[in-house]
């Protein structure tokens, strides 16, 4: 019994004072927009009644009846400026209440920032960090010791010279003689002669 | 709007009698329902009144000139009502119904399903607004009449998706 009541208060609770507020002025948009609805009907319906009298030669009547259109038409203007306002307000307070609840949020997410940070002190951080750097460098220890009682300075040495047998053995065969090349031809290219000199001068001198 | 779609049967003269034999009484009688709601759907009917109606193109095919005898369209009218598509608003008389061509929930849907899409969850609707809207001429539930609009909104509330703010007013979640 008593959760059943408690759920039926927590249902109503979600329906704010503004929301009331916002309902409020919506329905006064909706009454505007039904009255605005209203003379749009009367201005058409007049506007033939107008059309009618004109034909019947009735000028005075016409006029008068064109006079009440014309006000009329003013009267929706100035509806369209009061439908604009309210909803304007209706908007406003919406966004107002959209604010209210991102503050909320941003308050909640700070105090929840805050608490964390009561736990995570930047001592222990900094404890924590030492000790990480003591074990890994511990660890680093033990595999020295691990690896340094199977391996000595000679064994090393000695795995270096059999790599190096293994990388020549795998490479061809390079002549030991001279290469004789061919000759270089003698046949003069005026254009590029400078350069050529200067090549051979590079030549004689190396 | 396009022309309704009659079904076959509506040119079939011996639909417009009911039929002695069960099993073919059965089929004629969900014919003849589905032929009302889809009728009712195509011009937005919610409410059916029995004397209109059995003059109207629905009962009677001036075509064939067939007509379905009054008791015929009560038979028919009940089975509905079985079937909760419609509601007597005078049980005794039985003169006037009301039509749910789309059930309360499904009508809930629809509505709940174009306030996600406009996002509109959190936002407080007049009931006016959204059956007359301008914002929802495109929209099946324009021109929906109140007492299925509160019935359809009904069942949001119970799915704790909408609360009503008296009959005027909505709020969406």
């Amino acid at each position: 019994m008593g959760s059943l009541f408690s759920k039926k208060k927590k249902e109503e609770s979600r329906i704010t004072e503004q929301d009331k507020a916002i309902l409020q002025l919506k329905q006064q948009r909706d009454k505007l927009r039904q009255y605005q609805k209203k003379i749009q009907a009367n201005l058409d319906r007049e506007r033939e009644v107008a059309k009618r009298l004109l034909k019947d030669g009735k000028k005075e009547k016409a006029k008068l009846l064109l006079k009440k259109k014309r006000y009329q038409e003013n009267m929706l203007q100035k509806t369209d400026n009061q439908i604009d306002q309210v909803e304007k307000m209706a908007d406003d307070i919406e966004f107002a209440s959209i604010e209210m609840k991102v503050m909320e949020g941003l308050k909640k997410g700070n105090d929840c920032l805050k608490e964390m940070h009561k736990i995570m002190s930047l001592e222990d951080v900094e404890k924590i960090l030492d000790e990480t750097q003591e074990a890994v460098e511990y660890q680093r220890e033990i595999d020295d010791l691990l690896a340094g009682g199977i391996l000595t300075d000679e064994d090393e040495e000695a795995v270096l010279a059999e790599l190096d047998e293994i990388t020549k053995a795998d490479l061809p065969q390079v002549p030991d003689e001279d290469v004789s090349l061919p000759e270089v031809p003698r046949d003069r290219i005026p254009e590029a002669e400078a350069p050529k000199e200067r090549q051979r001068e590079l030549v004689a001198a190396s | 709007m396009a022309e309704f779609q009659w079904p076959w049967q509506y040119n079939f003269p011996p639909f417009f009698t009911i039929q002695p034999n069960k099993d073919t009484q059965a089929k004629q009688l969900e014919a003849w329902c589905l032929l009302v709601l889809s009728y009712c759907r195509h011009r937005r009917q919610y409410s059916l009144d029995v004397t209109d109606a059995q003059d109207s193109p629905l009962f009677h095919n001036k075509k064939i000139d067939r007509k379905l005898p009054l008791d015929a369209v009560y038979t028919v009218l009940e089975e509905l009502r079985k079937k909760g598509n419609i509601e007597w608003t005078d049980p005794k008389k039985r003169n006037r119904c009301l039509i749910m061509w789309r059930t309360p929930e499904e009508w809930g849907k629809i509505i709940y399903q174009w306030v996600t899409s406009n996002g509109m969850n959190n936002t407080v609707c007049t009931t006016y607004e959204l059956v007359n809207g301008d914002d929802t001429t495109s929209q099946e539930f324009h021109g929906m009449e109140s007492w299925l609009l509160t019935r359809a909104l009904q069942t949001l509330q119970l799915e704790r998706k909408a609360e009503l703010m008296g009959s005027e007013g909505v709020k969406f979640f």
